[in-house]
């Protein structure tokens, strides 16, 4: 809901995504911040944002497939995945950044093209069965290829990233890269619903017969679903690839995928807004239980670090279920309506 | 010609312990409509109960008899199952499927940082329960502790079917599996259905860990039998108890002759591969699987 006195002249003007000029601004604002934070922030925190940079990449794109277009993807990490590898692939043949980026979503979005072809038979949870097919053969299939082409069991070094002659290797480079592409990620997540092909994906997402009916293609859209999706995941392998400078096909589980899930849930499926919140709560609370754990570590008991990624599992499946069963809507809705009441203080929100 | 059958014969043995997992699969679903991605974390929850009223009572000096543990293990399945069906599906009846699977999926999660934070990371000895042994059949050799999981695969299976196509409260749990609001309007408890699917589906469940795990290594890597059970209980067909262990059968020979025959030229990846190929196939040719209930659209 809109504070009072604002009033558009111009039916683009009322499209707009930010509507007021103080939203503008604060935006800008937010930008100018990130930007700006290499020239403050020691290498830790800039290693962690650009982890959630990534993070955020891949969930986008989960919004996309699952929260637009309601298809589950369970192979969110394995698409990752596919997008490391290619990364990696590339930079060790000297293939530059610009080309290595766009070649790693591709590969990552023909890889589940292929998984999402069943769509034009089945439908819903068996569809999601695929996606798990694909997530389970990812590093069998990896480890299986001989060494000299994917690097099989020991992983492939990865060369740092270089643009325009300078080095994009260093935390502050990549946390820029991170950021111009998330930031790319969230601008695109935020205004590809109000497109054709998205309000195609909505109304697959409610009811596919009557999508049909309406003369949509559903199968290509559920296809199409995937491959977007998909696009975002190669896109956050590719960075993923270059933070890591050594990829292994055992940082893409079957856990991972479903970690992006819980974000999304988490976050509220419904909305861009909800990857955004979803994977800033769940970084925080990881966050904030490994530093509970390291003091319970320092004081000595016998506690080990597996018992803070336990620790944060229960934590994220607490939320996750908190979020179904109480707010299927998730963080984004809480934060909007919070915003309203907030707006119409002191009048009851009704 | 001797090895051949000797691949066969074990490759039937393991293909039944994936059906007993499968079927754990399918009594939830034939009895409440949910497909629980968290299976192979139930099989998981149900070895350590067991492993704590045997091995972890013994190691504290309180050694209790294996009737008595069994009997205790039980318990503990039917309390957990009561548990998630309580807290969890309870609140989430009339949903969509998509938000019960998504519970799944939390479940997933829970579940394994719970069997972490309570049991710990590290692997044991799983209780023997099941005499280890091979039983010599002319040249053959057969696995004493699979052949007894294959022959109680055999009995359990036709008592559930049984159970759920002759009596009245499996015929009110299959009304429930066919729609929670239809049911539910015709006066079947959907709440008391979720409770038994799950209920049921832990002690199945808790019953394959006894078969797969005796005298073997109990870790929380053993959830991966859940997603190797989930291409068989597909295969055989959502719905259908009996279709379980023959797809079990299937998917066990087939994985048992590539793992021979196809694995050193693949670089060991045929077996692995093989189910997931088939659950792909199984989705583009029959959807519903073997022995499932065909459904039909409406719009």
């Amino acid at each position: 809901m809109r504070p009072t006195g604002i009033w558009f002249s111009s039916y683009a003007a009322e499209a707009r995504v930010l509507e007021t000029a103080r939203a503008r601004i604060w935006l800008g604002l937010l930008g100018a911040g990130l930007l700006g934070l290499p020239l403050v922030s020691g290498t830790w925190l800039l290693g962690e944002m650009t982890n959630l940079f990534i993070t955020l990449i891949a969930v986008c794109g989960l919004f996309v497939t699952v929260g637009m277009a309601g298809q589950i993807n369970i192979a969110q990490s394995a698409f990752v995945g596919v997008g490391a590898f290619t990364a990696a692939k590339l930079s060790g043949l000297g293939v530059p950044v610009w080309a290595v980026i766009p070649a790693a979503a591709l590969a990552s979005g023909v890889v589940s093209v292929l998984f999402a072809l069943p769509a034009a038979r089945v439908k819903g949870f068996y569809l999601a069965l695929t996606t798990l097919a694909a997530q389970v053969m990812f590093p069998i299939v990896i480890l299986a290829l001989p060494m000299s082409w994917l690097g099989g069991l020991v992983g492939m070094p990865v060369a740092p990233p270089r643009l325009f002659g300078i080095g994009l290797g260093t935390p502050a480079g990549l946390y820029l890269l991170g950021l111009v592409l998330a930031a790319l990620a969230v601008w695109t997540s935020y205004n590809l619903p109000r497109s054709r092909i998205g309000r195609a994906f909505r109304a697959v997402h409610d009811n596919d017969s009557a999508a049909g009916v309406m003369g949509i293609p559903v199968t290509r859209i559920k296809i199409a679903a995937f491959f977007v999706g998909a696009l975002y995941a190669g896109v956050a392998g590719a960075i993923l690839a270059y933070l890591l400078q050594f990829v292994t096909v055992s940082s893409f589980t079957l856990f991972a995928s479903v970690w992006y899930l819980g974000m999304l849930i988490v976050g509220g499926l419904h909305s861009p807004l909800g990857p955004i919140l979803g994977v800033i709560f769940v970084t925080l609370v990881q966050e904030g239980l490994h530093s509970a754990g390291n003091a319970i570590l320092q004081s000595g008991s016998g506690l080990g670090g597996g018992a803070v990624f336990a620790a944060s599992s229960v934590v994220l499946g607490l939320c996750i279920l908190a979020a179904l069963i109480f707010e299927p809507r998730g963080l984004a809705h809480l934060w909007t309506q919070t915003m309203t009441a907030f707006r119409l203080w002191p009048f009851p929100r009704n | 010609m001797i090895e051949f059958v000797q691949i066969l014969i074990e490759g039937a043995l393991v293909g039944l312990v994936y059906g007993l997992v499968a079927i754990s699969f399918v009594v939830i679903y034939r009895a409440s409509k949910i497909i629980n991605l968290a299976q192979g974390e139930v099989v998981v929850v149900g070895a350590f109960l067991l492993w704590t009223f045997t091995e972890g009572m013994a190691g504290i000096g309180y050694p209790l008899p294996l009737w008595l543990a069994l009997l205790l293990t039980l318990a503990g399945c039917v309390a957990f199952g009561w548990t998630i069906e309580r807290t969890v599906f309870r609140p989430l009846i009339g949903q969509s499927a998509f938000t019960i699977f998504m519970a799944g999926v939390a479940l997933l999660i829970l579940l394994r940082g719970l069997a972490q934070l309570v049991w710990g990371a590290q692997s044991r000895s799983a209780p023997a329960i099941l005499p280890e042994g091979a039983l010599d059949l002319g040249p053959f050799l057969v696995n004493t502790r699979l052949l007894i999981g294959a022959v109680f695969t055999i009995l359990l299976t036709q008592a559930l079917h049984l159970f759920f196509t002759r009596s009245r409260l499996g015929l009110r749990l299959a009304a429930v599996a066919e729609d929670h609001t239809t049911a539910h309007s015709l006066g079947v408890s959907v709440r008391q259905a979720i409770a038994v699917a799950w209920i049921m589906g832990t002690v199945v469940a808790t019953a394959a860990a006894v078969v797969l795990l005796s005298g073997s290594i109990l870790s929380l890597e053993v959830a991966v039998i859940g997603f190797k059970a989930l291409p068989v209980a597909l295969l055989g067909g959502m719905e259908s108890i009996r279709g379980a262990p023959l797809a079990g059968l299937i998917i066990g020979i087939f994985e048992a002759l590539a793992s021979a025959y196809l694995d050193p030229l693949t670089n060991g990846a045929a077996s692995g591969l093989l189910p997931y190929v088939v659950m792909i196939a199984v989705l583009l040719i029959r959807p519903y699987g073997l022995f499932g209930w065909r459904k039909i659209e409406r719009l």
